[in-house]
């Protein structure tokens, strides 16, 4: 299921060229450019504050870059053609809606079960027939570890069940690129394993991921790409073999120091 | 006191309950239009609501009742009593209910309103999906607060005739002499509709409160 020639030819499903953002005075992104391809699993890297997360929500254009260009799969995310005129919520939507999003902080919706989280946009925002979302879901949730926890309010789960909930409500929209926004760094330690193996099935079923972690052993296994920024500069990227056994630069190599001793 | 005048307290009674189940399902959806406009910052609608919660929330109900029956028709707008004490109790409360609201909705999740977004959800498909569900369950206990402070204040409409309790209570204590029995009697029915409206809101919150607590 990964890259096969045919798909090596394909548009890159996200192609970020130039994006600035500040805030008040403090640039946060300084001209960062990222192309995540058809079935590649890409890990941001760096220190708090680097601008990995802001990233990631100028991708679904939550946060709207001062300058650049966010395509997913050819389109332009935010700007209607000829990039002056923004896009109303409704196009808006409609790009969102092909990238599933997994948060920090989980972001589930306590008053919905896990499985009225998970069906809920693909019913009521992609219009699906219900008793067809609920099937997948279903296999979505017996996937994750979790079809016991079907009918489950969210405040019943520990941190890793709430997180793989998580996972399959971005999942279940059947999005052509995955966000991950640290998806492991509100867990608990022992907690973390159970989402990270998710993750690493995922990619290796050949699901395209745009992935920010601090988790290393997630990186270098999996990672068909790792890009390490700081300062809103990706200071080095390359692939995770050449990365974490030979960093080019300095500063990469300080980093991982820093991630060795800990 | 005779069973001629329990039974024109119970009217009174009548009049009571049915302009304040009136003045609530009008003046709780109308506050949260109102807190809607201000929480979304709609342009110009949102300064005209916080300027009406102002208004109405520092004018008595009393005051409020005169300017609607008396006032009205000056500038050509008949009104009966009746409709003068729902529109009376309604402005008034929705102005609460407003405040009451708003405060839900700020409180509210903003990861949750996001997650929303990043699922390609509209503004008011996130409302009615996301929002609202908690919103009522939150907002319930001021929201009946509420309600029983608009019972209790429903005695205002007296002052434009309209024979609700304690005006019927006034009328029997004044043919009798004997002021007592029927204050006594109009306290009791007091008493026991805001007790049912504070029963209710419990048993709703058993019923309903199960989805409460964080993600």
């Amino acid at each position: 299921m990964t890259d096969t020639a045919v798909k090596a030819n394909d548009i890159s499903v996200l192609e970020i060229s130039g994006i600035t953002k500040t805030f008040d005075d403090k640039v946060v992104l300084d001209g960062v450019s990222l192309t995540v391809a058809r079935g590649q699993t890409v890990c941001l890297l760096g220190p708090s504050g680097s601008g990995k997360s802001t990233l990631l929500r100028c991708v679904n254009w939550l946060e709207r870059p001062d300058q650049g260009t966010v395509l997913l799969c050819g389109e332009r995310i935010g700007m209607r053609k000829g990039g002056v005129v923004p896009m109303g919520n409704a196009e808006l939507a409609r790009l969102r809606m092909r990238m599933g999003t997994v948060f920090q902080h989980f972001n589930l919706w306590p008053h919905l079960t896990v499985l009225q989280n998970i069906i809920e946009a693909p019913v009521h925002v992609q219009k699906r027939r219900r008793d067809e979302v609920i099937a997948e879901a279903e296999a979505l949730l017996e996937n994750v570890g979790l079809a016991d926890k079907r009918d489950a309010f969210p405040s019943r789960l520990s941190g890793g069940q709430k997180q793989r909930v998580g996972i399959a409500r971005a999942l279940a929209m059947k999005p052509e690129l995955l966000l991950f926004d640290e998806p492991t760094s509100a867990l608990d330690p022992e907690l973390v394993g159970e989402v990270i193996a998710v993750m690493k099935s995922l990619s290796q079923a050949g699901s395209t991921m745009l992935v920010v972690t601090h988790e290393m052993g997630f990186a270098r296994e999996t990672a068909d790409k790792v890009v390490l920024m700081d300062g809103g500069r990706i200071v080095e990227q390359g692939d995770p073999e050449q990365f974490f056994g030979n960093p080019r630069t300095e500063r990469a190599r300080q980093f991982l120091q820093r991630y060795v001793s800990a | 006191m005779t069973f001629n005048a329990f039974l024109s307290l119970l009217h009174g009674a009548g009049v009571t309950i049915s302009v304040s189940l009136a003045g609530i399902a009008l003046g709780v959806p109308f506050g949260l239009a109102l807190a809607l406009l201000r929480w979304q910052r709609v342009p110009l609608l949102a300064p005209l609501a916080t300027v009406y919660v102002s208004l109405l929330r520092s004018t008595p109900a009393v005051t409020l009742c005169l300017l609607i029956f008396f006032a009205l028709p000056v500038i050509g707008i008949e009104i009966d009593a009746l409709s003068a004490a729902v529109a009376t109790l309604t402005l008034n409360t929705a102005a609460f209910n407003c405040e009451i609201w708003r405060s839900g909705l700020m409180n509210f999740s903003r990861d949750q309103i996001e997650a929303a977004r990043t699922f390609g959800m509209s503004g008011p498909l996130t409302f009615r999906r996301i929002i609202f569900p908690q919103l009522w369950r939150t907002c319930l206990p001021s929201l009946v607060n509420e309600m029983t402070l608009l019972i209790k204040s429903s005695t205002a409409i007296a002052v434009i005739g309209v024979a609700e309790i304690t005006r019927a209570a006034i009328r029997i204590g004044a043919q009798t002499y004997d002021p007592l029995p029927p204050m006594l009697v109009a306290t009791g029915i007091y008493i026991v509709l805001v007790l049912v409206f504070v029963g209710l809101q419990r048993f709703t919150e058993r019923v309903y409160g199960h989805a409460g607590g964080a993600a």
